[in-house]
């Protein structure tokens, strides 16, 4: 009855990783789901598509169900009982498709579990098994591949970014018409080394002027490094803790070399998860140093007066999407609603928001899985009505994957609007003293 | 004592040690550390996991389902009153009349509440795309056991099949799905701990940033 066929190498070190991974958080979230089935509608891609395979439940299924096989009595005797599954081919192909192509691991389903499955905690362990075998997708993988390889997701080469950095100095010093104005690179011994997302010297430069000159009327000591400034770290969704370990490792070796005292995240959601509150545990050992989100030292500027802002320089009425890993999976909730509302005339919020906003859909790798971006797109959906309910013409978000996410489903779904990170806002409400 | 009072005080004992195993296996399995620095209330949070957080208010899944809601918390409220009534027999605590009887209405509804959940995993599609026979099975299981309690109070020379049916029942949490009994309060902990030391639940970070209305 429970017989199985011989596990292959590659499967036994699948199930290494879990049983490395078997602490008592995960044997409890592993025997905790009951398939009553109620998260069904906590998942913007189940709302989308109204398929099971999609219901979080199912989710859990796709580890839960190789657990029952390995390390439950039932599962090992008779596992068709409790449906239990070895991890063969039918089971991996399932698992990739589930645990890659349909969950964005944002975690909403999380807390409306009946029970208090941590799903996503779940997806991530699946993830890794996955990851063990090879089998993350091409793309999310050789994103991971070039931030170990470059030191920045987008293998941007150093002479590029300082060309970018300082064009910008340069822009600054004009817009400010301050000849003290400046974007320090690789200063030693500043208050704060500010990180990016590569996104931004890339694509998005403005965002980098949007918080030089935030820095700037602040009178902040800051530096941003040209060797390790990457906030991203896509390991941890592409489940290779690792590769997680060495890009958190590096960032904490660079925060040290440069005796800053405070490391400040940029606008990415789940960078600042991945940082902030994954990576002690990755590198097994709290920071020596301050971590914050530049949301929350913004919004510390304008509590403490370190800045000053005029909302009328923001008329347009203005929505905001949290970013899942930056609110839901990282508690920084109430200060973008604190700095929005101190910038601009007209802020209007999406519903539902905070701890129980949607997914934008592009978290969990998915911009980077060129596999299923058709998914992505369609279950963004969700999102695009929430935002064109608001009548917002302007979204803001604190997250560069968001945005990009934001702008495609911005054009694909005819909303009409701006799509702005946060500090873009500040930045254009600032005034001088 | 009887017979059956000895099966079900062995099956008592094979359960509880079976759930203690379990805790035991979750509170000293290797700890994988997480040593970032914490932002919020915990103790708060993990309080409020098992209060405000399961409340249909909060909890979206509740909201939305709310019939299915109120039949789950229907099924697990018998399935308590029934093995009260286990434990009334096999002490032999005698019991105002007044209380059996009104228990028989309540477990009559309770059984029907569970009766209604398995035929909807029965009739759901998506439902049965993930469901294993231990869930029709362990439904089936608790739904008998409230209505064997049921038929008990009216005719009280089924204790023994009731004591029968209970050390079954106990010997069955462990191997199947109903073990959820036992990873469920570990699971509230668990969640309350993650979201309690990131300050997405138990802050009273709210007020710090709040806005005068213009």
């Amino acid at each position: 009855m429970g017989s199985s066929r011989p596990l292959t190498d590659e499967q036994k070190k699948a199930l290494a990783v879990l049983a490395e991974r078997m602490d008592g958080k995960l044997r409890t979230h592993l025997n905790a789901c009951v398939r009553c089935g109620l998260c069904d509608e906590s998942c913007h891609y189940y709302l989308r598509y109204r398929d099971a395979r999609y219901i979080p439940t199912n989710k859990v299924e796709q580890i839960a169900r190789v657990y029952r096989r390995h390390y439950t009595v039932l599962g090992r005797l008779i596992p068709k009982w409790v449906g239990a599954r070895d991890l063969d081919q039918e089971t991996i192909d399932e698992m990739i498709d589930v645990v890659f192509g349909g969950c964005t691991m944002c975690g909403r389903c999380a807390i409306h579990c009946s029970v208090g499955v941590d799903i996503p905690f779940l997806v991530a362990t699946a993830r890794s098994m996955l990851a063990e075998l090879g089998l993350v997708p091409k793309g999310l993988q050789s994103t991971v591949d070039a931030a170990i390889r470059t030191g920045n997701n987008m293998a941007i080469p150093r002479e590029e970014l300082v060309d970018t950095l300082q064009w910008l100095d340069e822009d600054l010093k004009m817009e400010t018409s301050d000849e003290t104005a400046s974007i320090p690179l690789d200063a030693v011994g500043k208050r704060v080394l500010y990180t990016l997302n590569p996104r931004e010297p890339k694509f998005f430069p403005l965002s980098i002027s949007a918080m030089a000159k935030i820095y700037h009327a602040a009178g902040e000591s800051w530096t941003l490094s040209t060797h390790c400034y990457d906030v991203t770290n896509y390991a941890y969704f592409s489940g290779d803790r690792r590769a997680a370990a060495e890009l958190t490792e590096r960032l904490c070796n660079e925060v040290k070399k440069l005796g800053a005292k405070t490391l400040v995240l940029a606008e990415c959601g789940h960078g600042s998860r991945a940082i902030r509150w994954e990576g002690p545990g990755w590198i097994e050992k709290a920071y020596p140093f301050e971590v914050l989100t530049v949301i929350e030292l913004v919004a510390g500027y304008i509590r403490d007066g370190r800045i000053a802002l005029d909302p009328t320089k923001n008329t347009k009425r203005i929505t905001l999407h949290d970013p899942c890993n930056l609110a839901r999976g990282g508690g920084v909730i109430e200060e973008q609603r604190y700095v929005l509302k101190k910038t601009c005339v007209d802020f209007v919020e999406m519903t539902p928001n905070r701890a129980d906003n949607f997914c934008c859909g592009g978290g969990g790798g998915q911009l980077s899985m060129g596999e299923y971006r058709d998914r992505r797109v369609e279950a963004g959906e969700i999102k695009a009505e929430q935002i064109r309910k608001t009548g917002a013409k302007i979204v803001a978000t604190p997250c560069h994957n968001c945005i990009d996410q934001l702008m495609e489903l911005n054009l694909v779904y005819n909303l009409g609007v701006e799509v702005k990170t946060v500090c873009e806002i500040v930045a254009e409400a600032l005034v001088p003293r | 004592m009887s017979v059956e009072s000895w099966i079900l005080l062995a099956s008592f004992a094979a359960s509880a040690a079976a759930a203690a195993y379990y805790c035991l296996k979750v509170i000293f399995s290797p700890r994988t550390g997480d040593p970032a620095e914490s932002r919020g209330d915990i103790a708060r949070a993990v309080a409020y996991s098992f209060t405000g957080a399961m409340s249909p208010l909060k909890k979206e899944s509740a909201r939305r389902h709310v019939p299915t809601y109120a039949l789950g918390l229907l099924l697990h409220g018998g399935v308590f009153l029934a093995a009260a009534w286990v434990l009334v027999f096999f002490f032999g605590i005698r019991v105002p009349l007044a209380i059996a009887t009104l228990s028989v209405p309540v477990l009559a509804v309770t059984s029907l509440s569970g009766m209604i959940l398995l035929l909807k995993r029965i009739t759901r599609r998506k439902l049965r795309y993930f469901s294993t026979p231990d869930d029709y099975f362990s439904n089936i299981l608790v739904v008998g056991f409230q209505a064997l309690a049921l038929a008990t109070l009216i005719n009280v020379e089924l204790i023994p099949a009731l004591m029968i049916y209970a050390s079954a029942l106990l010997l069955y949490i462990p191997l199947g799905k109903l073990r959820h009994a036992i990873y469920f309060p570990l699971a509230r902990v668990y969640l309350g701990l993650f979201f309690g030391k990131r300050g997405v639940w138990g802050s009273r970070k709210s007020e710090k940033w709040e806005v005068q209305d213009r």
